[in-house]
């Protein structure tokens, strides 16, 4: 069963990556755009994911074959707009998310190879600082329920329907009067909106095989830890992070119970992240080459260099601080209504407004 | 029928951070604005940006001036110029 999740989640992850290079997917454009460009195609796209997303986890929940809300998310708190406020600023610095410096890392960009390395910073910057966050995090909690509908004690149907209804209602005018497409010229180019469509399914069969929506943060971290106890094992050892262990489950339809946490071992969470990444670096590098666009450019201004770096280790700190990154709130939480992905979303709309900022007077 | 000299500037973005090619495009057209209207100038953007054919054609374009975009070997070339009077 271990092997069949772990190749099932590597196929997930190959056309989820496949897809996200073909439309150039990118969340952090989706609000920089905005804010630079006053253009809000992307968004609109992003609603459309998680509106069609809504109903497919809803169904999973009432057949009994998903875990909604999904393991790892907890109760809102204040710290998850801040979290959301930081990762804004460094996605839009490294020019892409945790998901979009992956694929365009596979396609061969410089910028994002230097973001990746940055993420890796970040996480095990937040190792250090986390006994006296995670406090803080307590100390902040809202509410003792994880999503909207159980916090207001209604049945998630309630709320959702109606959402849905009225986000679907806009998506269709909007799909009407042409503002979910773009016309491109690159090859082989996929409408994002299409994307959209495919990445809600794609995320739906990663919370069919390993429990959750797809989500990568915890292996960057276990990623960095792993990478420092080759060097300072004993520091490594001694930091409560690692030690932590947030996944517990049981997985309702194949009974496979995964423990697992940030620490640098092979464990529940790196069944489920570690073969994500890996086919996401390679279904964009699949897709790049196939298009004869797979091209390594080292030609880079190095104050972009430097930025994306900046923008790494704030992204890979935030996403632990928030904690998760935002694929995991945009495509896992949004459409269950968790509390601490709605804060963390509110939090992204500033965070991306003051990276623009940063990012026009310092890096291009 | 007079002949026109026409400069020719190239911007080469490949490999730069997001959303280096719109924003310095940009940046080069409002600069050499009368040039490209007059005829005189023709920019050409050298980029591995997809999303950068998608981007600027129509901003572009909103501008009065004329766009194609050709694939080149892994890249793709932005010509923009003066629109040709029908």
């Amino acid at each position: 069963m271990i092997w069949f999740i772990a190749f099932a989640l590597f196929a997930i992850g190959g056309a989820a990556g496949f897809v996200m290079h073909r439309s150039d997917f990118c969340l952090a454009g989706a609000f920089r755009d905005l804010f630079l460009f006053r253009q809000g195609r992307m968004l609109r796209v992003l609603l459309l994911l998680a509106v069609v997303a809504m109903p497919l986890y809803e169904a999973g929940r009432l057949l009994g074959i998903l875990a909604v809300p999904f393991p790892l998310f907890g109760p809102p708190s204040l710290v998850n707009p801040l979290g959301g406020l930081f990762f804004g600023i460094g996605m839009v610095l490294a020019g892409g998310c945790v998901v979009g410096t992956l694929y365009k890392m596979a396609a061969g960009r410089l910028t994002s190879l230097v973001a990746f390395a940055g993420l890796l910073a970040g996480s095990a910057l937040y190792a250090e600082i986390h006994p006296w966050w995670a406090q803080l995090a307590r100390r902040g909690i809202l509410a003792s329920s994880v999503t909207l509908p159980r916090m207001l004690d209604l049945p998630p149907l309630l709320l959702l329907a109606p959402l849905a209804a009225v986000a679907g209602f806009w998506l269709r005018r909007w799909g009407r009067q042409g503002l979910l497409s773009q016309e491109s010229y690159a090859e082989g180019h996929l409408q994002p909106w299409k994307a959209a469509l495919w990445l809600a399914v794609l995320s739906l069969a990663s919370a069919l095989v390993s429990g959750m929506p797809m989500g990568i943060t915890t292996a960057y971290a276990k990623l960095a830890g792993m990478l420092e106890a080759l060097f300072v094992p004993g520091h490594v050892a001694s930091l409560a992070f690692f030690a932590t262990e947030p996944l517990s489950f049981t997985h309702p339809l194949w009974g496979v119970t995964l423990h697992g946490g940030p620490g640098p071992r092979l464990d529940g969470i790196a069944l489920a992240q570690f073969p994500l990444i890996a086919g996401i670096l390679c279904g964009s590098a699949c897709s790049a080459l196939r298009l004869g666009e797979w091209r390594f450019y080292t030609r880079v201004p190095i104050k972009q260099c430097l930025w994306a770096f900046v923008g790494g280790t704030l992204m890979g700190l935030s996403a632990r601080m928030a904690p998760a990154c935002n694929i995991w709130h945009l495509m896992g939480g949004l459409p269950i209504l968790a509390g601490q992905s709605l804060l963390f979303v509110a939090g992204l709309f500033p965070g991306a407004w003051l990276g623009s900022r940063l990012l026009r007077k310092y890096v291009i | 029928m007079t002949a026109t000299a026409m400069d020719e500037l190239e911007l080469d973005i490949r490999g730069q951070v997001c959303p280096s090619t719109l924003l310095t495009t940009l940046k080069e057209v409002n600069g050499n604005f009368e040039r490209l209207k007059a005829g005189t100038l023709r920019l050409v953007v050298k980029t591995d940006a997809r999303d950068a054919t998608g981007t600027i054609p129509p901003m572009v374009k909103s501008m009065g001036f004329a766009v194609s975009v050709l694939k080149e070997q892994g890249y793709y070339m932005i010509v923009i110029g003066k629109e040709q009077q029908a």
